[in-house]
């Protein structure tokens, strides 16, 4: 088993990113125009690193596969950004942003990338108000600040229930303008289809232009994937419809690592499945969890409305067993316990796979205009769904599928093991270990794209200097190639089942066997019956052309195709990690009461894979991660 | 300073200007013309006297009537480039189009009412303006005119459409010089319902009450 | 929650065959729809039976499917969005319909959407307006401490009002006259109501307001269906203070392409 090198600088902890910045090299402004860069996604990552690099005066070429750059799926995030500003006098700082991040992350995280996180987080809050984010303010003018999703101090800067929004807006306004500066080409409607290396370094892209099907050669210098995460390989998860792996996976075929792929996080607040024809679970945001209480009836056999159950015949699962954190324990706590509760039969709603959550109390303390002013649009939006009144009858919540903490393996420049390939946002791997703290996605694809790639492209560039490698090579011409045939190949199968069909069928077993909760004989279940599903894929999908169209259902045919080799892939990481840490429960690995059990001996690395072809098994290679700074305990919220 | 002009005028908000302040003067003048109107609820000769006075203020009257007839003019013009501009802006129509909120009768036939109007008033000047009022004074000839129903049909009919005009006319006028409030906006509303209503009625009824003195 | 039902529906469609095809409408029964499923799920679950049956799927844009995003946007029925106050098309529900009904899906139209395919259409003259000043100049790094200019949170959240605009675009196709006035002055208000946008309030208002021309969007007349079809509920006060703004910079103003 070979180990990974993350570069991480010398120095202590504290001053490692300042010393690595004046270590590396830099461009000087004359000379970056003489640089492209290619960027794949425009989340808050790929677009705040567009906007940076072009600011700079790289010759940026940005894609997305939206219509437009300002719909990727970081709108939806509606909780918050955290960042170490203390404005709240509550004793926070970024050390404790850091030691609290490390822990949330339950120890699977590397500590300089998580330093240099709650370091930058201070500036992200600076840029996006001189931004014109309109965040929440308190009377007096200054910035409000809450508690989130299991901090102690309140660190979370919001705006309304639509921070992500807001904050991508931001981002994306800042693109805007590089894109009428002519510093960025913008390419909207253009997926991603293949990597092109040679030599050892990314040397560009293959897009497909979704509107007419054509395949187009992109070169160079650099390459940076911005592209999101993965959860979707669930069929129904809080992800947008068009999130998927295939960026990141054809970076894994061409030899990109990937790293710690079973690491999912389950969001406990989204609303219940309630129709056969779902399509995707509504996120709530888990600022609900301030005010609302998680419940369910005492008696498993109870199905009376709500509101007919008193209070006496009420359990308060999380405030019994967590005294001290009650219903702000961490995501993966509060998910892990509501199913359990479901498991237990005593599940609500007409599925009996939902919890409640319970504003009554609050409204009573709070009255009904103040959370109507916290929550309003999410009980609007619950009302409108579920067809039912939040503030008269309890809530009705249940986990979903909604980040991922996997992704390619970086190192602690972003640089995945290809050399000029670097991965930012939820894409790579790097700073939510086996959990993803609430209001942190942000934080983190922020800092990625506005204050860590300015500085580490460059220094890659510095060193590397142009990649010479045009579009009319041979790597171009063969990738065109592989998508060409790629999309000739679907289009032929011509069979029985569409494509949602399948990808249902993929999504029950991943919710089964590799959700919430995993153990060695669900896992190697699941590795056969994707094998399965996927043989019947190539052998009885039906998709619809021409391919010369803008035809969704042949997209999602190829990103289908991806997500069955991450499912397997997923497994397989999972059978591998015989401990239960973050959102990774291997019910073997499972105390008494519940609890995940870490395996620090054995486990306390990153386990990144490496691929060796269509048939063979994925190479295993290992990142040992030091904790020289947060002593490694067992989480506990009790 | 051409480039700015143009900008100015040619922008959308620039035209909309025009046509609010236009819009603005054309109410003001209605104003003035109804507040004339009453003398002839004095009689005969007060009101000939009144319309004999009116035309002897020269210079002013025929400055004002100029200026009148500029920004008329300028309504009229901007009012037909929006239109068509706006027709252009949508060359596919609707299969099915529902009004989901907002839009009144008199939003929706501004363009059309504005050319009835525009009808109305060039038989109106027709009728009393440019006449030879040496012989028969101009009260005599008004109330000759509506001693016939038909004629006080007719303008009644077009007193109804003015009020629709300005029913919509006067708080997008508001709008459009930016003045929405949510404090003021109701009371720039209600105020709208008022002028239109002592504009439709004030105009309408003379007419008939001549009709019925006849 | 009411119970589960199933209702059968037929649907008038536009069908379109990319940006430079004619177009037509097709009548298409639905039936067993599950009345729980969002409109953009009947049309999924159409499109399942389409693919079936050797027919070309109906395109139609989508993604979140939580309102916030702001790809989808069809005419139900003649209204954006469909009938649903302050809602998105992907957050309509079946339930809203009954047995038997006809319903009539168009795609937004105006002279400056072109039709990509079916109901699916091109709205980058949004983005055009937004490249044309829709932000606020400041390259990263650099910024003030966030708390250095205090906001008076009355500004903020009117600005929030106004930010929570999702670029769908359903005021132009609801506007009898095709306008962009409401999406291009909740961008304006944004940015004029806060202390860090002042900066270069003169030149945003009149280079979006140039661009919004240039673009083919027709000329606000004050009718309000804007405000009653977004799906965010962005009010015309916007387009008054879009107005204002224009004034302010017209008068005292420098020009976007000099004097």
């Amino acid at each position: 088993m070979q180990t990974l090198d993350g570069k991480i600088p010398g120095g202590p902890l504290a001053e490692k990113w300042d010393r690595h910045k004046m270590d590396m090299k830099l461009i000087n402004p004359a000379n970056r125009r003489q640089f492209s860069v290619i960027v794949v996604g425009t989340g808050l990552a790929g677009a705040a690193a567009s906007a940076s690099l072009a600011e700079m005066g790289y010759n940026v070429k940005t894609f997305c596969i939206q219509d437009s750059p300002r719909r990727a799926h970081s709108i939806a995030a509606q909780g918050g950004i955290n960042a170490a500003k203390n404005y709240a006098n509550d004793g926070d700082s970024i050390w404790r942003l850091f030691v609290d991040t490390v822990k949330g992350g339950d120890f699977r995280a590397r500590e300089a990338n998580v330093y240099r996180l709650a370091q930058v987080s201070n500036n992200i809050i600076d840029q996006c108000v001189a931004q014109g984010v309109p965040f929440a303010r308190e009377y007096g003018g200054l910035l409000a600040n809450r508690s989130f999703g299991g901090a102690q101090v309140s660190r979370t800067f919001y705006a309304r229930g639509q921070t992500g929004q807001q904050l991508l807006l931001g981002a994306y306004g800042a693109l805007s303008r590089q894109i009428a500066a002519g510093q960025v080409q913008m390419f909207s409607r253009h997926e991603m289809m293949d990597l092109v290396v040679s030599g050892d370094r990314a040397r560009g892209i293959i897009a497909r232009n979704l509107v007419n099907g054509e395949l187009e050669a992109h070169a160079a210098d650099a390459v940076i994937l911005a592209t999101g995460g993965y959860s979707n390989v669930f069929y129904l998860s809080t992800n947008a419809i068009s999130c998927n792996v295939s960026a990141i996976w054809q970076a894994y075929k061409k030899g990109a690592y990937f790293a710690n792929p079973c690491f999912t996080q389950i969001h406990p607040t989204s609303l219940p499945h309630v129709s056969g024809h779902q399509t995707k679970l509504t996120l709530m945001s888990e600022s609900l969890r301030n005010d609302g209480r998680v419940w369910v009836p005492k008696n498993a056999e109870d199905k009376r409305p709500a509101n007919d159950i008193s209070e006496n015949e009420r359990d308060y699962f999380l405030e019994e067993k967590y005294p001290s954190f009650g219903n702000l324990v961490p995501r993966d706590v509060a998910s892990r316990n509501a199913k359990q509760q479901c498991d237990a039969g005593k599940g609500v709603g007409p599925t009996g796979r939902a919890v409640y959550l319970d504003f009554t109390q609050a409204i009573k303390r709070d009255g009904k205009a103040v959370i109507a002013r916290k929550y309003g649009n999410l009980f609007d939006m619950y009302r409108n769904i579920i067809d039912d009144d939040p503030y008269e009858t309890p809530m009705m919540i249940y986990p979903a599928a909604h980040f991922t903490m996997g992704g390619l393996w970086v190192d602690y420049n972003l640089m995945s093991n290809i050399s000029g390939l670097f991965v930012l946002g939820e894409a790579n791997f790097s700073d939510h270990g086996a959990n993803r703290l609430g209001a942190s996605a942000l934080m983190q694809g922020l800092a990625d794209g506005y204050f860590v790639i300015p500085y580490t492209l460059a220094g890659y560039l510095g060193d590397a200097g142009k990649s010479e490698i045009g579009e009319d090579q041979a790597a171009f011409k063969d990738s065109i190639q592989f998508a060409q045939s790629r999309i000739e190949k679907l289009l032929a199968i011509n069979g029985k089942r569409t494509v949602e069909d399948i990808h249902r069928q993929l999504g029950r077993v991943m919710e089964d066997h590799v959700g919430l909760a995993r153990d060695e004989a669900g896992l190697k279940t699941a590795i056969q019956r994707i094998q399965e599903i996927r043989a019947e894929f190539w052998e009885n999908v039906k998709v619809a052309g021409p391919a010369n169209r803008y035809r969704l259902n042949l997209q999602k045919a190829g990103r289908l195709i991806d997500f069955l080799d991450l499912g397997e892939l997923m497994a397989i990481d999972a059978l591998n990690r015989k401990e239960s840490c973050g959102g990774h429960l291997r019910t073997e690995a499972e105390s008494e009461e519940g609890e995940a059990i870490r395996d620090d001996e054995n486990f306390c690395h990153v386990s990144a894979w490496g691929y060796q072809g269509e048939e063979a098994q994925p190479a295993l290679f290992v990142e040992p991660l030091a904790f020289e700074n947060v002593k490694l305990t067992q989480r506990s919220y009790k | 300073m051409n480039g700015y002009i143009t900008f100015l005028f040619s922008s959308s908000i620039g035209k909309k200007l025009l046509m609010a302040v236009t819009g603005l003067c054309l109410i003001g003048f209605l104003a003035m013309h109804l507040l004339g109107n009453t003398m002839a609820y004095a009689g005969a000769t007060a009101f000939n006297d009144y319309a004999k006075k009116l035309h002897s203020l020269e210079p002013y009257f025929t400055v004002f009537n100029i200026g009148l007839l500029t920004i008329g003019l300028v309504h009229i013009l901007i009012g037909v480039i929006l239109f068509f501009e706006n027709l252009r802006a949508r060359p596919r129509k609707y299969e099915v189009f529902k009004n989901p909120g907002g839009m009144t009768f008199g939003s929706r036939t501004m363009p059309y009412t504005g050319i009835l109007i525009l009808i109305f008033v060039i038989m109106h000047l027709l009728k009393f303006t440019f006449v030879d009022k040496s012989v028969i004074p101009i009260y005599q000839q008004m109330a000759a005119t509506f001693a016939n129903p038909g004629w006080v049909l007719m303008y009644v009919v077009a007193m109804v459409i003015v009020a629709f005009h300005i029913s919509h006319g006067f708080w997008s006028l508001f709008q459009t010089f930016g003045i929405n409030h949510p404090r003021y906006t109701p009371l720039i509303m209600r105020l709208g319902l008022v002028v239109t209503l002592v504009i439709g009625i004030g105009f309408g009824i003379l007419p008939v009450y001549l009709l019925i003195i006849a | 929650m009411s119970e589960h039902e199933t209702i059968n529906i037929t649907l008038k469609v536009w069908r379109q065959n990319g940006p430079e095809d004619s177009g037509r409408f097709e009548t298409i029964p639905v039936a067993d729809v599950d009345t729980h499923s969002s409109f953009l799920e009947m049309l999924d679950f159409l499109n399942e039976k389409l693919i079936l049956e050797d027919k070309e799927p109906i395109e139609f844009d989508n993604d979140c499917r939580e309102g916030i995003c702001g790809t989808c946007g069809i005419m139900v029925n003649g209204i954006p969005h469909g009938h649903g106050k302050g809602m998105t098309v992907c957050q309509l529900h079946m339930r809203e319909f009954d047995d038997g009904d006809t319903i009539v899906v168009e795609p937004f139209r105006a002279r400056a959407y072109k039709v990509i395919q079916d109901l699916m259409v091109d709205r980058s003259p949004l983005e055009k307006i937004i490249q044309a000043g829709g932000y606020i100049s400041v390259n990263t790094g650099g910024a003030p401490d966030g708390n250095a200019v205090p906001v008076a949170q009355e500004k903020s959240e009117e600005a929030m009002d106004a930010a929570a605009c999702i670029g769908c675009g359903a005021c132009v196709a609801s506007c009898p006259n095709a306008s962009a006035m409401l999406f291009v002055s909740a961008k304006v208000s944004q940015f004029a109501l806060l202390p860090q946008g002042r900066a270069e309030a003169n030149t945003r208002v009149l280079s979006m307001l140039q661009e919004m021309d240039a673009c083919g969007f027709g000329n606000c007349t004050n009718h309000r269906v804007c405000e009653a079809a977004c799906p965010k509920e962005v009010s015309i006060t916007h387009i008054a203070r879009f107005n204002r703004e224009f004034l302010k910079a017209s008068l005292f103003g420098r020009m976007p392409m000099g004097e």
